[in-house]
């Protein structure tokens, strides 16, 4: 829509060109060699594209029944009764579970790092309703047809209560889940603003407070959450159920359930996308693993749509204040920020992101930085991981450089270079204590503006606005952590295991799993090119549990790097035995030895030549000819182990027109330019980056989960939650930048880079079109409405959703249910019996640690000896002597650690009675919450 | 996501139809293309005893050429109305309103009655068909009745037709030779029901509007009729018409609501506006003609 042109809105988009395709035109004809870098045509794609895929809902089995759910139409509210008598009755039905009926499996429900939740979740709901579209009973039925007219018959009486749907209701309303003393499920971080910090703030010559508002957002899979699960015996299950890994599906049910993980087979050929939603079960997969367990039977679930839109976890919606400091010449110097999310009722975990603050100004040259994060509890869906979970910090870091530079009066190409940690300033340390040896974003900038003239832009721009035209250029960089392993137990090495046939052909099985990827596609490609076959010679397995070995799968773009480092440690080592072999065989040095096109050759010696299968079927078949002490077949693994952070990098820039008399956004043109080092398929890698790109256009322009007063959904279908189409989407150029990592293979993580990096882009497009009429509050999705309210400098209305927080304060009734329930031993009673020195510190305390990665559970060991305090603190993971002070009924002590970062833990802690309460300050990382009770 | 149990009945005459919706007494729902009634039924929304299947009845299919007009059968296709020359010709505005409705693939099914029976208030057919003062001719077994369409619609999906009705066509007046027509529409994605629209046609007699038909989608309860605007357009000559003038009587006759696309106040703003540019676009096109 270069022209002004409302009748057909958004539709004159150009189609973003298939990529893929034009790369496999390319490569045809490209016979054997290095294939590492090529445009090698997807294996996945024959199967995917003429409907042969196998997803959750192709699995059919014998005697397999189907499963539906009743969900409570409340937000929040006690269940009265449960009456299922109506709906056993009808025809077909096999049986209806509730929660009473799956309790006695005691399921834990874990998180992704197999941590147990603060609050109690279980599969159906237990007693209350804590969002609308909780499960509250499990129907049987011979068909989804029948299921469904059964669930809809199921009685539930409910006691409604107000909800708590909004961050804000959250902070003043009651509590989501009785006996807690508020809604915050995990916070860190100094709640007071550090004195010398607000100096630096208060003082600088600009202070620019930026405010996001970031919507709720549906990961939307193109296939929704689904499971078929058998039993084959008393104790085997076999799982097909869509999900990132099923190597971690298999882990966390053997852990959730309390089975053992041998019996348990989890299959996901193909997946439809995951991002994030699908790294574990949760409450609807239990539920039904359970019930097959119960009910013997196979049993199917496929999650609707309706389901997918309303009642699945959820992701985003985060509000944040970040107040950053400047001199006159745009150079940072001190930073704050304020982060929280809504987490709502049953997280997958207590999310207050602390990644956010990591890396939010990670790649600037940031002197001082302080911060509060926290998540909230609230009657909504759950939270759960979506495509650069952290990706708040570009977000609002990239567009407060923006404002800044704006009301500085520089060129926001020029704030960035002034502050950005450019290559021949590293190794450095980021303000947060992460070190930098390799990042790269103001040389992607660079290479970025290359390819795009800025100057031919902004004299266009200066001559299009005098007719009334307003274009916008919008500049990000990012950097963004990949192929984490080591820190977090489940983000492991990955496992490559790798024979040549007795074929000749190669067979590999990987940890990786595909949920779009293309890593059958990419391992191939490594594969193929060290050990020197035909790329159509290798074939990769991956999506089933009972192949390769543990990987968490597609979490936090990681596995190009590991896999591929770990594809070609194995390839290497199959080289190797290869040449040892044909070496002995036919008497030659091993040195001698090349392997191309499948021909194992002998340099100097033509005559001497074997194909790889003869090779092959000597290895396997023919012991006598063997090496002594050669091991026989052709096979080989490796598990490999990576640094324990990989860094991409990125600047991207998009124009955009707005259209003034609409607020409608036109996006003309967007170029990416990366570096995720080694790029195994340039066609796969700008896939990656184009889908992730897609994804931030419609968190920018159009997606939004939202909700009225009484916490409900108000985007059920597709109708209502816009994703952005093909029309929605540009054509997007691409420049890589290539820097090879310190990994085996040099690759670096590019899965989330896009949704992270486009937000900021876009949104910075748009602020400089509407330049000439203020600030463009970032309050997501920038929606017409919003965007003409900016054009007219008046507010255009506020959407129905918003009048949420208005209703909750007009509430003056609902006080915290929990005011009297609990009983604490009244402090000033305690302050007597300290007086009195009736205190009792020596012994053993059950402690938890509130942390964001779950709680953290630990006995401390307390003597004391006048104000000497000694002791311990232990865990699973080991025990740490330590020794303090003690004043009264204080206690202080710090301990050192090392995983995972080197940080000193001050605990500042105070008994009261039976209870120990207090603080943990974890350096730079701020405060957690410790609680505790004297151990029986 | 599976609709409820239903009877299934698929007549072949407009007399069976009728006797079946008679007999239903109110517990019969018509499927026409299916392209909104499917997913409202698979959404449990709509959970109808009998579903009338008018996919086979011959009679209800067809575009014709009548005495001063245009018959549409309401069974015809989305599609073929797009393709149908005597529409093109007759009834460019309709045409345009067509090629807005969902996308290539849900207009190969879903049907010209469907879509004007239905009553989405932010749907094009049922404007146009207000706009161009058409009537819709509906039958029971109590005998037929013809309801303009101005006077067809309630509210939200709520129309006069009674329990036992069928609608088996919607005639279109003919608009003079040369008339001015006016659609605009704009919706954040193609195929997304309409933030604001407006569709309508100026009948042209010796330089000054003889009849104006004009109705917006999108902007209320109901397609809204812009009487005044039609009112004040009546008589005047067309190099006299202010457009800025006659979008603001026909915002007047709106009744935008807020959801989480668009505020009612943004439906107001830029409805004014699209309106004023799409009437000074449509006589700019006719005074260069």
């Amino acid at each position: 829509m270069s022209a002004p042109n409302a009748s057909t809105g958004n539709t004159e988009r150009t189609a973003v060109a298939d990529t893929a395709q034009n790369g496999a035109t390319r490569v045809a004809g490209m016979g054997s060699g290095r294939y590492i870098g090529k445009r090698a045509p997807r294996k996945e794609d024959p199967r995917l594209l003429t409907g042969r895929g196998q997803f959750v809902d192709d699995i059919s089995l014998p005697g397999m029944l189907h499963v539906a759910f009743t969900r409570s139409p409340i937000a929040r509210g006690a269940i009265l009764s449960v009456n299922t008598e109506v709906a056993r009755d009808v025809t077909g039905v096999h049986a209806i579970y509730t929660q009473q009926d799956l309790a006695v499996f005691n399921a834990d429900m874990i998180s992704f790092y197999l941590v147990s939740p603060d609050i109690k979740t279980t599969p159906l709901a237990d007693g209350r309703v804590a969002y609308v579209g909780e499960p509250v009973a499990l129907v049987i039925a011979d068909n989804r047809h029948i299921a469904e007219d059964a669930a809809s018959l199921v009685e539930v009486e409910y006691a409604e209560e107000d909800p708590v749907v909004t961050i804000g209701d959250a902070r003043s309303g009651p509590t989501v889940h009785p006996g807690r003393d508020d809604n915050i499920s995990v916070q860190m971080g100094e709640e007071e603003l550090d004195e010398e910090l607000a100096d630096k703030l208060d003082s600088a010559p600009h202070l620019v407070t930026q405010k996001v508002v970031h919507q709720r957002i549906s990961q939307s899979p193109m296939e929704t959450r689904g499971v078929v699960a058998t039993r084959e015996g008393a104790q085997e299950l076999t799982l097909y159920i869509t999900c990132q890994s099923p190597h971690l599906v298999a882990r966390w049910v053997s852990l959730a359930l309390g089975v053992p993980q041998t019996a348990i087979r989890v299959i996901a050929k193909d997946v439809g996308g995951g991002f994030g939603l699908k790294n574990h079960p949760w409450k609807e997969e239990t539920a039904v693993i359970l019930a097959t367990m119960l009910f013997d039977r196979p049993l199917k679930w496929i999650e609707d749509r309706y389901e997918n839109l309303t009642a699945s976890c959820q992701a985003r919606e985060q509000e944040m204040v970040l107040q950053v400091a400047f001199d006159n010449d745009g150079k940072l110097l001190a930073s704050h920020g304020d982060y929280s999310v809504n987490n709502g009722a049953f997280p997958q975990l207590s999310e207050c992101n602390i990644a956010v603050h990591m890396f939010v100004w990670a790649a600037y040259k940031m002197p001082a930085y302080g911060f509060l994060t926290r998540g909230w509890y609230t009657n909504t869906p759950g939270y759960a991981a979506y495509r650069g979970p952290w990706g708040m910090e570009s977000l609002i870091r990239e567009t407060a450089l923006d404002v800044a530079a704006r009301r500085i009066g520089i060129d926001p190409i020029e704030i960035r270079r002034r502050n950005l940690v450019t290559l021949r300033e590293q190794p450095a340390e980021s303000v947060m204590g992460i070190p930098l040896e390799d990042v790269t974003p103001a040389e992607c900038l660079e290479k970025l503006l290359e390819k795009f003239d800025v100057g031919q832009f902004r004299a266009e721009q200066a001559s299009l606005r005098k007719e009334k035209r307003y274009l916008g250029l919008g500049i990000a960089t990012y950097i963004e952590p990949t192929g984490a392993a080591g820190a977090i137990t489940t983000m492991t090495g990955e496992l490559a295991q790798v024979r040549i046939e007795p074929t000749g052909k190669v067979t590999a099985t990987m940890s990786t799993h595909s949920q779009g990827h293309g890593t059958a596609t990419t391992m191939a490609q490594i594969f193929a090119d060290r050990l020197g076959v035909p790329y159509e010679d290798v074939s990769v397995f991956e999506g089933d549990s009972s192949r390769g070995g543990f990987s968490p799968g597609a979490a936090g773009s990681r596995q190009g790097v590991i896999a591929g480092g770990a594809a070609i440690m194995a390839a290497d080592l199959l080289v190797s035995k290869v040449k040892t072999l044909a070496a002995h065989v036919l008497e030659a040095d091993p040195g001698t030895v090349t392997i191309e096109d499948a021909m194992v050759r002998i340099e100097g010696s033509p005559e001497k030549s074997r194909s790889l299968a003869e090779i092959a079927n000597i290895a396997y078949g023919e012991p006598d000819r063997l090496p002594a002490g050669f091991e026989s077949g052709l096979e080989a693994q490796y598990r490999y182990q990576p640094p324990p952070m990989t860094f991409s990098s990125a600047a991207n820039a998009c124009v955009v027109e707005v259209d003034v008399d609409t607020g409608f956004v036109t996006i003309l043109r967007w170029i990416s330019s990366e570096d995720c080092g080694t790029a195994i398929n340039p066609a796969v890698v700008e896939g990656q980056i184009s889908g992730g790109l897609a994804q931030a256009i419609g968190m920018v322009l159009m997606e939004e989960v939202g909700f009225d007063a009484r916490g409900n959904p108000v985007a059920a279908t597709y109708k209502d939650y816009h994703l952005p189409a093909i029309s929605d989407v540009p054509d997007f150029e691409f420049v890589h930048a290539s820097t090879p990592s310190q990994s085996v293979g040099g690759m670096r993580g590019v899965g989330e880079g896009g949704a992270i990096i486009g937000v900021p882009t876009l949104v910075n497009a748009i602020a400089d079109a509407l330049s000439p009429f203020g600030e463009v509050p970032v309050e997501l999705p920038l929606t017409p409405t919003r965007l003409l309210s900016v054009i007219e400098g008046r507010d255009l209305g506020a959407k129905a959703g918003s009048e949420t927080t208005a209703v909750m304060a007009s509430q003056p009734g609902a006080a915290p249910v929990d005011a009297t329930p609990e009983t604490p031993v009244a402090p000033p009673q305690a302050t007597a019996e300290d007086a009195t020195e009736a205190v009792r510190i020596d012994g053993d305390w059950n402690m938890a640690l509130a942390t964001p990665m779950g709680a953290q559970e630990m006995t401390g060991h307390f003597e004391t000896s006048g104000e000497t305090l000694s002791g311990y603190l232990a865990s699973a993971e080991g025990q740490m002597d330590f020794t303090g002070t003690v004043a009264g009924n204080k206690l202080q002590f710090d301990l050192k650690v090392v995983k995972p970062m080197k940080i000193t833990l001050k605990y500042n802690l105070e008994v009261n009675g039976d209870k120990i309460s207090g603080k943990c300050k974890m350096g730079i990382m701020g405060s957690v919450k410790v609680t505790g009770q004297r151990a029986t | 996501m599976k609709p409820a149990p239903f009877d299934y009945v698929a007549p072949t005459t407009i007399d069976e139809a009728c006797a079946i919706l008679a007999e239903a007494h109110g517990g019969a729902t018509v499927l026409a293309g299916g392209q909104t009634l499917l997913p409202l039924l698979n959404l449990r929304m709509s959970q109808p005893f009998i579903l009338v299947d008018i996919n086979h009845i011959a009679g209800l299919k067809g575009i014709a050429r009548v005495d001063g007009g245009t018959l549409i059968g309401p069974m015809t296709r989305q599609c073929e109305a797009i393709e149908n020359t005597a529409l093109q010709q007759h009834l460019p505005v309709l045409v345009e309103a067509v090629r807005h409705i969902g996308h290539h693939q849900t207009r190969n099914l879903g049907t010209i009655g469907g879509s004007v029976t239905l009553g989405e208030p932010a749907a094009e057919l049922p404007a146009t068909a207000v706009a161009l003062k058409a009537t819709i001719e509906v039958r029971s077994i109590r005998g037929s009745r013809n309801i303009p369409a101005a006077d067809f619609y309630l509210g939200p999906y709520m129309t006069v037709l009674e329990e036992d009705e069928l609608v088996t066509g919607i005639r279109f007046p003919d608009w003079s030779p040369g008339h001015i027509t006016l659609f605009r529409e704009l919706a954040q994605r193609p195929g997304d029901f309409a933030l604001v629209g407006l569709a309508g046609a100026l009948s042209i007699e010796s330089g000054k509007v003889a009849r104006a038909g004009l109705a917006w989608f999108g902007m209320g309860p109901t397609p809204m009729r812009a009487r005044a605007a039609e009112q004040l357009l009546l008589g005047q000559s067309v190099h006299e018409i202010d457009p800025q003038a006659v979008a603001a009587a026909a915002i007047n006759d709106t009744a935008p609501f807020d959801d989480q696309h668009a505020s009612a106040e943004y439906r107001r703003t830029v409805g004014a506006r699209l309106f004023a540019s799409t009437l000074r676009e449509a006589i700019r096109v006719r005074e260069a003609a």
